[in-house]
Formats: C-alpha cells, sequence, structure tokens
C-alpha cells in the first residue's frame, strides 16, 4: 500500500506561511505529515492568505476525517467495529466506491484493507524482512473480497482495518482545487506532499515549472523539469521508505496477494492526469505492475516519467 | 483503401474508468480547468518510400504519406496520398526466341529482342492514388470504418468504398468483422482497345472499357493467452469487365521448332471469383514478438497459391529492433495460361502468357530496421527485401516429328530477382 | 482441395476459434503485453501495404489480412 499518513500531531506553529516568490505567492503549512503549498498567481496578499487558507482547511479536514491514526473518526470507527456493519456518510461512501472501483481494476492489487501488512513489514532501511509465516497470518486479514460493502454500510471481518492513505492525499488535492476553482480568480497550483494540481495558465500565458524529484538522490536534485498549465502530477515511489533484502532494495509498496514488496518495480512513476486522483492512482497501479510500469502508463496513455 | 481487422483491446481502459469514479467522488465534477492536458496524442504521421528494382526491368519510385487526426472518443479520420512512378520494362508474354524478333505493341512502340531473351517493352508510368478512412466507435465493442479510394494513371482509374465492422465478445477476447467494398475501375488502353487473340491492329472501338471490383470478407479474431492472438479470414472478391492486359501477347509457335512464327493479343474472361482463407497469428515471446500467417488461394480461373509468411521480430533495447522476414509463395498457373498456341490448332477462347499467371515459387528474404533517434521526434524503420521469382515447370527439350530431341526451348520464364528497399517514418503529436 | 473439403476445414476453424472461453480468459489487467503496438496482426500498416503492392503486381493471387483496395492496372 502506497503513501499512508503516519503519526501527525496538531499542526504547529505557523499553522500557515504566506509568502511572496517573484510575482506570484506561497502558502505553506503541514498537512498529513507532509509539506503542502499553494501557488497563487496574484499579487494581492490579503486575497492570497483567505485562498490558501481555504485549502489548508480543506487538507486538514480530510486528514481528520480520514486518518486511520486519529481516534474518533469514520475511518477509525470502522476499524474498531470487530466485525459490525457501519454506516458511512456520504463522502465517505464514495471514497470507499472510488477505492472498490481501484480493486476491481487492478484486480486485487490496490487494496485498501493492505494497511495490516505494515504489522510486519518496517521499511527502516534496515535488512529485517519478516518470515513467511509473519507475512501469510498477516495476510489472513487481508482482503476487499472479505469486505460486505453495500453502501452506505461496510462490514469489516474481525481483525481488518481499511486504510485510505493511498487515496486520501490525492482526494485532499482535488477537493482543494475545486474549492479554490470556486473562490479564485487567479491561476493556482496546490501542491500536497508532491501531489499536485495546477487549474491553468498563469499571466502572460506562462506555465509552473514543476521539477521531477531524483529517486537517487530525493529531496536533494532533480531530473527534470515539466512544464505544467493545467491538470495533475502524482509520484509514487520508494524514495524515502525501503529495506534492503539480500542486496536488492525493496520498496514499500507491497502487493497484498503476496504480502511482499511488488518485485522488480520502479524506483519511481510520475504521472500527468486530469484530476489527482487519477494520477495518484495511475501512479499506483504502475508500480503494482512492477517491470511492465512503463507498458501499462503506455497503454493508458497518458503522460509518465518512468524510474 | 486500407481497412485493418485489429483486436487490439481498447486503449486508455484503466484511466477511462478512473475517471468515470474519480468524478463520481468529486461530486462537482473534475476540478477546475481540466482542459487540454492529456498525453494522448492528436494527430499521426505516417510516410514511407520505396525503391523497387528488377533486374533490367521495371523500376519504381514510390512515396507515400499518410495523416491521421486521432479523437478523444475513439474515432479517427486519415488521409493518404500515393505516387507510383513506373519506369522500365515489361514483359510483353511473348516467346523468347533462337532468332531476332521484333513486335509492335498496342502503345505503339515497338521492341527489338536479342536471341534467347525474354521481349520486353519500354514504359513510362505514373500512378497516383489517394485513400481517406473513417472509423467511428459506436459503444465500448462495435466499431465502424469506412474508407473511399480514388487513383488515376496513364491508362487506368479506379474510384472505390468500403465498409467495415467489427464487434467485441467475451470480455474482448473474440473480435469479429465483417466488410464490404465496391471499385469501379475504367481501362483505357493507350492507342485503343485491341480485340483479343487478333494480330494486332484490331480495335474494339471502345476507347474506356469498366470493371467492377467486390469484395466481401469476414473475419475473427482472438486472444488465446497474455502472449498470443489468433486470427482467420476468409475473402471474396468479384471481378466483371475487362480483365485482360492489353499490352501483352500470346506467341504463335512453329509446331516443328517451337519458334515463335507470330503473335496475338491476349484474352481473357471477363469474370473473376476470386477467394482466400488467411490464418494468422502474433506471439509474444517478451520482448520479441513473432509473425506467421498462411493464405490459400483460388479462384475460378484456376489458380491457386500458397503463402506463408514469418517475421521475427527481435529487440534490441533503445526502442530499436530488427525484423528478418522470410515469405514462401507457390502458384498454379491459370487454366487458360499457355506459352505459346500451336500454329494450325483450333484457337481457345482465352489465352495468356502472363507469367503473373503462371506456375512458379517464389521467396523472400527480408530485413527491417527499426529505431527512434534520441531526442528526436518520431519513429523510423529502414527494409531490404530480396524476392526470387522462379518457374515450377521445367521447360526441358522436347521431342520433333522425327523423334530426335529440338533445340533446347530457352527459358520461357528465367530467374526473377527483385530488390526492394523501403523506408518508413511515423510520428504521433 | 475440393469445395467441400474447404467449406469444412473453413468451418472447424471457426469452430475452434470461437468456442470456450471462459476458462481461459484474459483479464484486462493482463493485457499489458497486448496492447503494445506491435502487437498487431498488422504493426507496420505501412510496410504492410508496400508488400501488398509488391505482391499484387507480380504475382496473381490477392488479399489476405485486410480488405486490400485501391486497384492499379497491375494484377
Amino acid at each position: 500500500m502506497r503513501g499512508t499518513m503516519p503519526e501527525s500531531s496538531p499542526p504547529a506553529s505557523p499553522a500557515l506561511e504566506v509568502s511572496r516568490a517573484g510575482d506570484y505567492f506561497v502558502g505553506r503549512f503541514r498537512a498529513m505529515a507532509s509539506p503542502c503549498e499553494v501557488l497563487l498567481d496574484l499579487d494581492d496578499r490579503e486575497e492570497g492568505l483567505e485562498l490558501a487558507a481555504i485549502a489548508r482547511d480543506e487538507a486538514w479536514r480530510i486528514e481528520r476525517k480520514f486518518s486511520r491514526y486519529l481516534a474518533g473518526n469514520i475511518v477509525h470507527e470502522i476499524n474498531h467495529s470487530a466485525a459490525r456493519a457501519v454506516t458511512v456518510d456520504d463522502e465517505t461512501a464514495r471514497l470507499i466506491d472510488y477505492a472498490a472501483e481501484c480493486w476491481e481494476s487492478s484486480e486485487g492489487r490496490f487494496d485498501i484493507t493492505s494497511g495490516v501488512l505494515r504489522r510486519v513489514w518496517t521499511f527502516d532501511g534496515s535488512s529485517h524482512v519478516p518470515s513467511d509465516d509473519e507475512v501469510r497470518d498477516a495476510l489472513a486479514h487481508v482482503g476487499w473480497s472479505r469486505v460486505t460493502w453495500t453502501p452506505p454500510v461496510i462490514r469489516l471481518p474481525a481483525g481488518m482495518e481499511i486504510d485510505l492513505g493511498g487515496i486520501g492525499k490525492e482526494y485532499a488535492v482535488d477537493r482543494a482545487a475545486t474549492l479554490l476553482a470556486g473562490r479564485a480568480r487567479c491561476a493556482f497550483l496546490v501542491n500536497f506532499g508532491g501531489d499536485l494540481f495546477a487549474s491553468g495558465a498563469r499571466r502572460e500565458n506562462r506555465a509552473w515549472g514543476v521539477g521531477l524529484d531524483d529517486p537517487a538522490r530525493s529531496g536533494e536534485s532533480v531530473l527534470g523539469k515539466f512544464d505544467l498549465t493545467a491538470g495533475a502530477l502524482a509520484t509514487s515511489g520508494d524514495a524515502r521508505r525501503y529495506v534492503m533484502h539480500q542486496g536488492k532494495r525493496l520498496g514499500h509498496i507491497l502487493d497484498p496477494r503476496t504480502g511482499w514488496p511488488v518485485a522488480d518495480a520502479p524506483r519511481s512513476v510520475t504521472v500527468l492526469g486530469r484530476s489527482c486522483l487519477e494520477a495518484g492512482t495511475l501512479a499506483t497501479l504502475a508500480i503494482l505492475h512492477g517491470p511492465s510500469a512503463a507498458e501499462f502508463l503506455e497503454r493508458e496513455g497518458v503522460r509518465h516519467w518512468v524510474l | 483503401m486500407r481497412v485493418q481487422l485489429d483486436s487490439t483491446p481498447r486503449p486508455a481502459f484503466v484511466r477511462s474508468r478512473l475517471r468515470a469514479a474519480a468524478c463520481v467522488l468529486l461530486a462537482a465534477g473534475v476540478p477546475a480547468a481540466a482542459r487540454a492536458d492529456d498525453a494522448a496524442p492528436k494527430y499521426q504521421l505516417d510516410a514511407s518510400g520505396l525503391l523497387y528494382g528488377e533486374q533490367g526491368r521495371a523500376n519504381v519510385v514510390e512515396p507515400v504519406a499518410k495523416l491521421t487526426r486521432l479523437f478523444d472518443n475513439g474515432a479517427s479520420l486519415g488521409g493518404q496520398f500515393t505516387l507510383d512512378v513506373i519506369t522500365g520494362a515489361s514483359p510483353t508474354g511473348a516467346r523468347p526466341t533462337t532468332s531476332i524478333q521484333t513486335i509492335t505493341n498496342a502503345s505503339g512502340t515497338s521492341s527489338t529482342v536479342q536471341a534467347n531473351q525474354l521481349p520486353v517493352t519500354a514504359f513510362h508510368d505514373r500512378r497516383m492514388a489517394g485513400d481517406i478512412d473513417w472509423t467511428q466507435p459506436v459503444g465500448a465493442l462495435f466499431n465502424a470504418t469506412s474508407s473511399a479510394h480514388a487513383s488515376v494513371e496513364k491508362d487506368y482509374s479506379s474510384l472505390g468504398a468500403g465498409e467495415t465492422f467489427s464487434l467485441d465478445t467475451f470480455h474482448r477476447l473474440i473480435t469479429w468483422s465483417l466488410g464490404g467494398s465496391y471499385s469501379h475501375d475504367l481501362v483505357f488502353p493507350v492507342g485503343g482497345t485491341p480485340v483479343g487473340l487478333t494480330a494486332g491492329g484490331a480495335f474494339t472501338g471502345v476507347a474506356r472499357n469498366p470493371k467492377d471490383v467486390t469484395s466481401v470478407m469476414a473475419g475473427v479474431s482472438r486472444i488465446l493467452s497474455r502472449q498470443w492472438m489468433v486470427a482467420l479470414n476468409a475473402t471474396s472478391i468479384y471481378e466483371r469487365g475487362y480483365l485482360t492486359e492489353p499490352y501483352k501477347v500470346v506467341s504463335i509457335l512453329d509446331p516443328v521448332s517451337q519458334n515463335p512464327t507470330s503473335f496475338l493479343t491476349e484474352n481473357r474472361p471477363t469474370r473473376r471469383s476470386r477467394y482466400n482463407i488467411t490464418a494468422s497469428s502474433v506471439y509474444h515471446l517478451t520482448p520479441d514478438v513473432l509473425y506467421a500467417s498462411y493464405r490459400y488461394y483460388w479462384d475460378d480461373w484456376q489458380l491457386g497459391s500458397h503463402t506463408l509468411d514469418l517475421r521475427f521480430r527481435h529487440e534490441l533495447g533503445n526502442d530499436s529492433f530488427l525484423q528478418p522476414h522470410f515469405r514462401f509463395y507457390t502458384q498454379s498457373a491459370a487454366k487458360f495460361f499457355t506459352l505459346g498456341l500451336i500454329q494450325g490448332a483450333p484457337l481457345p477462347d482465352f489465352a495468356s502468357s502472363d507469367q503473373r499467371l503462371s506456375h512458379f515459387n517464389s521467396v523472400t528474404l527480408g530485413l527491417t530496421y527499426g529505431f527512434k533517434p534520441h531526442g528526436y521526434p518520431g519513429e523510423w524503420t529502414i527494409r531490404a527485401e530480396y524476392i526470387a521469382q522462379f518457374q515450377k515447370v521445367n521447360l526441358g527439350p522436347t521431342e520433333g516429328t522425327d523423334g530426335a530431341p529440338v533445340q533446347t526451348a530457352p527459358d520461357a520464364f528465367p530467374l526473377l530477382n527483385i530488390g526492394t528497399l523501403t523506408a518508413g517514418y511515423s510520428l504521433s503529436f | 482441395m475440393t469445395r467441400d473439403v474447404r467449406a469444412a476445414a473453413l468451418a472447424l476453424a471457426l469452430a475452434a476459434l470461437a468456442s470456450g472461453c471462459a476458462a481461459s480468459a484474459v483479464k484486462p489487467w493482463d493485457r499489458d503485453l497486448l496492447a503494445q503496438k506491435k502487437m498487431r496482426f498488422i504493426p507496420l500498416p505501412m510496410e504492410h501495404a508496400v508488400d501488398e503492392h509488391v505482391y499484387f503486381s507480380k504475382e496473381g493471387s490477392t488479399g489476405g489480412m485486410d480488405l486490400a483496395g485501391g486497384g492499379c492496372g497491375c494484377n
């Protein structure tokens, strides 16, 4: 499973920092354990503050509602339901529907119930890998087909959990962009931890320059630049979380059918899509294809970078 | 008209499902400004050039360019232009002789040949052709392709249209195809239309001879596994009208010496029903691919053939490949094919010495090299092929009336060597 | 081949092609290879058109994998 939302403490100050960068504004904050920023192509600082706050509030709202680490939200309720049926609200139902569609399209490789595998896998760069027994025991509680989902009622067998971390961040980007589109008169770009969406061309028909992170030197250098005017870019990869096993680097994206990381997966996959959900899901599905990641994306007809 | 019957799975399969699901999830629809950000190409340009040469005979230069517009819904509209420039010499059908012979043919030029060489006549022609095709998907499983064609050359013109339908069934594992086409051609021989089986100089007075061609094709293709797909196609073609080669002749042979003494224009029936069944296979050997096909052909002129075609695409890495090609073709002659008519024997209704209607085998050896230059757009292919056509029937010495063997007849059809060089370029943008 | 044998062979081949699918169904996920441009019966259409024209001009047969059209005075 990809991109879980690890422990996040209440946002530390500054809760929102808006600064000028050249001829546009950047609003920065933390959400979903990632650095988030909103780029706004305008000159009015007050308006910039207002728009950035809208994006930040939506990110926090989604994190509070769907993070599996926070007690009291719907996901917590589902994961502690002890095999009882839980009725969910409309937004949660649609998110689960989307996850179910991903599961079906990927023939079971994309599975929001695979989060329990994190108990046996710690991707800390060490060479610790679980035993076959440990993996088998964990797999007994993995499998969307075991879940009874008749919207809006969901029932998980005992011991199973759902984790929406794989689609939560992309959903947040798209939701923030939707809200901003209703309010902003300027071009904007929403970037939550590397998953981003741009609304259109900047003034004077310029594009946003997006750098593609070098997975070998993540955070330090870029492999290329892409001029983005409208659309979403999402990246899936193992840059920071991996284990070493028999001299080979295994990424943190697990195949829920085997309980092991995807074999021969590319280090990093970036996809250009119409929405962040589409781009992010395709990037994750590409990694789940392992060595045929590029062929898969080629067939889907999306612009992509496989590294 | 180029109408492909294909069974490739629909592209963007997962993406379209995700897009629909994301739309529902985001309720208010896709976030703002969902404009043209997709990487799916809108145009495709294909160009090719052919250099064709036969030993001492016809040489052809043929550039072709095609531009296709691709639409979001899977529809496409393509236009293609072809130019054929043919120069050189074509065999007349007359038998080679042990003495010099000269003939005058319908195109008004005379040809002189040396003994024992195949009589040929020089010609120069230029053909231009235009094709249009429009593909429209209807729903997720059904495709309709319409096409039209027009071509013109010095003595021939053609106008035609066709339609093909294809339907995917069983989760797109099996694709059914059905197509038809009709073409109305005109043959207007230079100098007039000669009357068949006459000694030349007699013309029918018809300047433009019509020829109608109707085709029907049915096919089914099936995906057998993740790596393998096969197909079976059956085609029927009906030709009506002027099917004779106006410039070709049939020799009248002296009964004793077998030498040609005079010539008659050839004559073919005005109807022809042609059939073929083709089985094809494409097998992915990760990363190489093997293409194989076998065609069985027959018609009511009693011409029949078998064709075996094998290609092996070997990936070299860096988006380049080498593809060797082997083709074997064997043909049995049309019922009215003759090397020459014996003088004094009654004239048949139809006769032709066109070697394309004779018994022969043909072997092709070719090699294609495909590559995508780094940093430059588009894909290139370069192909060199060698085709050898050789007769199946041994035209050895025949006996004279006194039992003594006569002079060995010169080979009616010597080994024909053909070389082709094709360059191709393809660009999506 | 006689007419009857030909018809029977064709019918048999069609039946074989159209039968028994569900068991060996290739799921959408497994169509990565099949979706490659080279996995087509005519992977290089321009090259194929050249071939069709060359062999149509030099041989007595015609057609095969597609509805070849476009008359020329060469067969």
